[in-house]
């Protein structure tokens, strides 16, 4: 093959390349402009991943929800309707098999359903919230040393949403980012 | 090996050996082929060289940092990209060495995927690691050709037993099976098939002889998934088609070192069955056809039928050699034996001493002393594993182990006279 050829081709190649992650970024920042803030209550906990480095792991309190059908695999995607409660935090009203078509919603995976409680156990995909290495472990302590003032629901996750996907804004602490609490 | 040879030339010029004349025209010889080649050292530290900066940058930006905005970051996360592209194009339009192509190739690779990560990590996307891989992966895999790079391949081929694992094994709740694997390996074999013709007794592609049956080895395991009673069988058969393909003259007639089929085979089906010769392995309860298990099983086992019987049609084949029929024998005894123990572990004790039996045979034929005791190795390891399992009683064990000890020494023994006498007639 004749090497303006091969130049052609790699222009290609590389105009897929930079577009892949082009397009990554701009189908988050939609979210974050035209969504709508939420915030969940969380616990964070601090692993690390061999390419894109330390996070913090997030385990939401909304975690499960109490259904009537049993019929429910794991791995599954489903929709949970969300409404913020009387503090300004989000609950589900109700979990569901397809996008509803009006409310706010968001999407989860299914890990397990429980029988004995009658309870549809779930996980967001946003419970990774990338931190520089030095603070991720501190944003550990930070929420553990949070967790036992008197002040109630002091963590929590704010997350913007549009059409049930969900991009992961920032982590607070007292209403004060985690990165900047873990500074302090 | 040819400066070895230059140093030793003029020795054998004083002693008479070879003329002043020829130890010239070697020289020359040597001399031309050199200025040919590219200096492959310098390709071996310009690949190693952009690897090291390649995993350097995804290490400097998975640190994370938090002081700079959000498009800051992204701006990060594209330019070393940039500069990779760049090279990149640099080396095609200019024609550049292999060296520079090689090298980047490589670190454009590296900086797809640190670029990708760096995205995700900004917008706090959840690592599916192995769909990041897989993207990874198939935004470099035309470089292979692009740039006809042998870096890019080996790393091609690393990253997709990487991910086969990652899915296969690497979540313990999951039932996936890669077969997206299977694909990714199709991508690459042009390029394999491109230097097996052209390249044949390059170390590059006795690099590939090896990395092929080991990915294979690691990621069928990928495939089991109900019924693992079958994976010693799938392997078995696997091991088997490798032993096959080493020992076509194309791959058998190299040194054995850059064989990898042939030693992956042997030495796969040897301690596959020195697992099950113990009595406890063929009590299985169930044997259920209709799985995902038995079907790739039948494949291996019409690939292992289909590359033999081309070989015999191609008189490849010429003297018997037990190991290609292993895979018959085993088949049979897996769908009759699964539920008669005391037949299993019989039959399969025979087997590997019939296998020990038949390296030594090969060994003594060839005059390899390797291969010789190879074969009293793979005895020896039966004799102490039977020393485990066995109400053999003390005294049978102990004369097995002499009888075992005094065949090492007498079969090469035997050899090395036969070889003397051989070179003594050489002599005369």
């Amino acid at each position: 093959m004749k090497s303006k050829y091969i130049f052609i081709l790699f222009i290609i190649l590389a105009i897929v390349q930079l577009c892949i992650p082009a397009q990554m970024i701009n189908h988050r920042e939609t979210i974050l402009d035209e969504g709508k803030a939420f915030k969940f209550k969380t616990e964070p906990i601090d692993p690390s991943d061999p390419f894109k480095g330390k996070y913090i792991y997030l385990n939401y309190e909304l975690e499960s929800f109490k259904v009537d059908s049993m019929d429910w695999k794991t791995n599954q995607d489903i929709y949970v309707s969300i409404v913020n409660d009387s503090f300004g935090f989000v609950k589900a009203s109700a979990i569901q098999k397809e996008a509803p078509e009006n409310g706010d919603f968001v999407k989860a995976k299914v890990d397990w359903y429980n029988t004995n409680m009658k309870e549809v156990q779930f996980t967001f995909p946003f419970n990774e919230f990338y931190m520089e290495e030095t603070k991720a472990y501190d944003a550990e302590l930070a929420h553990r040393e949070a967790q036992r003032d008197s002040l109630p629901d002091n963590t929590y996750a704010l997350v913007y949403i549009k059409n049930g996907e969900a991009v992961l804004d920032n982590v607070f602490i007292n209403d004060i980012p985690i990165a900047d609490f873990v500074e302090k | 090996m040819n400066s070895r040879l230059l140093k030793e030339l003029p020795d054998l010029v004083n002693n008479a050996v070879i003329s002043q004349e020829v130890a010239a025209n070697i020289e020359t010889y040597y001399q031309s082929q050199q200025s040919n080649s590219p200096n492959r050292l310098f390709v071996v530290f310009g690949v190693l060289g952009s690897l090291l900066v390649g995993l350097g940058v995804i290490l400097i930006l998975a640190h994370n940092w938090d002081d700079f905005s959000r498009s800051t970051k992204t701006l990060f996360a594209f330019s070393p990209l940039l500069i990779g592209q760049i090279s990149v194009a640099f080396s095609i339009l200019k024609k550049k060495s292999k060296t520079w192509k090689e090298a980047s190739g490589t670190f454009l690779f590296f900086t797809v995927g640190s670029s990708i990560a760096l995205v995700s990590q900004i917008y706090n996307i959840p690592g599916d690691l192995s769909a990041y891989v897989l993207t990874w992966i198939l935004l470099c895999a035309p470089l292979i050709y692009l740039l006809k790079s042998n870096m890019l391949a080996i790393l091609h081929l690393v990253f997709v037993t990487f991910y086969a694992y990652e899915i296969g094994y690497g979540n313990y709740y999951s039932d996936e099976t890669p077969w997206m694997y299977l694909v990714l390996i199709a991508i690459a074999l042009p390029h394999y098939i491109q230097l097996l013709k052209h390249k044949t007794n390059d170390n590059i592609t006795s690099v590939f002889n090896w990395l092929y049956p080991l990915s294979f080895t690691i990621v069928l395991g990928a495939f089991v998934k109900d019924l693992s009673e079958l994976g010693f069988l799938m392997y078995i058969l696997l091991f088997s088609i490798f032993y096959t393909i080493g020992k076509i003259p194309f791959f058998d007639s190299q040194k054995l070192r850059k064989n990898g089929y042939l030693i992956f085979g042997s030495l796969g089906i040897v301690i596959l069955m020195l697992t099950m010769s113990f009595d406890g392995f063929w009590s299985v309860e169930q044997l259920l056809f209709f799985a995902q298990e038995s079907y790739l099983s039948l494949v291996l086992f019409i690939v292992n039928v289909l590359i033999l019987g081309f070989a015999f049609y191609k008189h490849w084949i010429k003297s018997f050699n037990l190991f290609q029929y292993v895979f018959i024998l085993f088949a049979l005894l897996y769908l009759g034996g699964l539920n008669l123990p005391v037949v299993g572990t019989i039959i399969v004790n025979v087997l590997i001493l019939a296998l020990g039996i038949t390296t030594i045979k090969i060994g003594a034929d060839k005059f390899h002393f390797g291969i010789l005791n190879y074969g009293l190795f793979i005895i020896t390891a039966l004799v102490v594993c039977r020393f485990f399992d066995t109400n053999m009683s003390f005294v049978i064990r102990g004369l097995l182990f002499v009888g075992v000890g005094l065949s090492f020494f007498l079969t090469n023994y035997i050899m090395l006279r036969k070889q003397k006498s051989k070179a003594k007639t050489l002599k005369q």
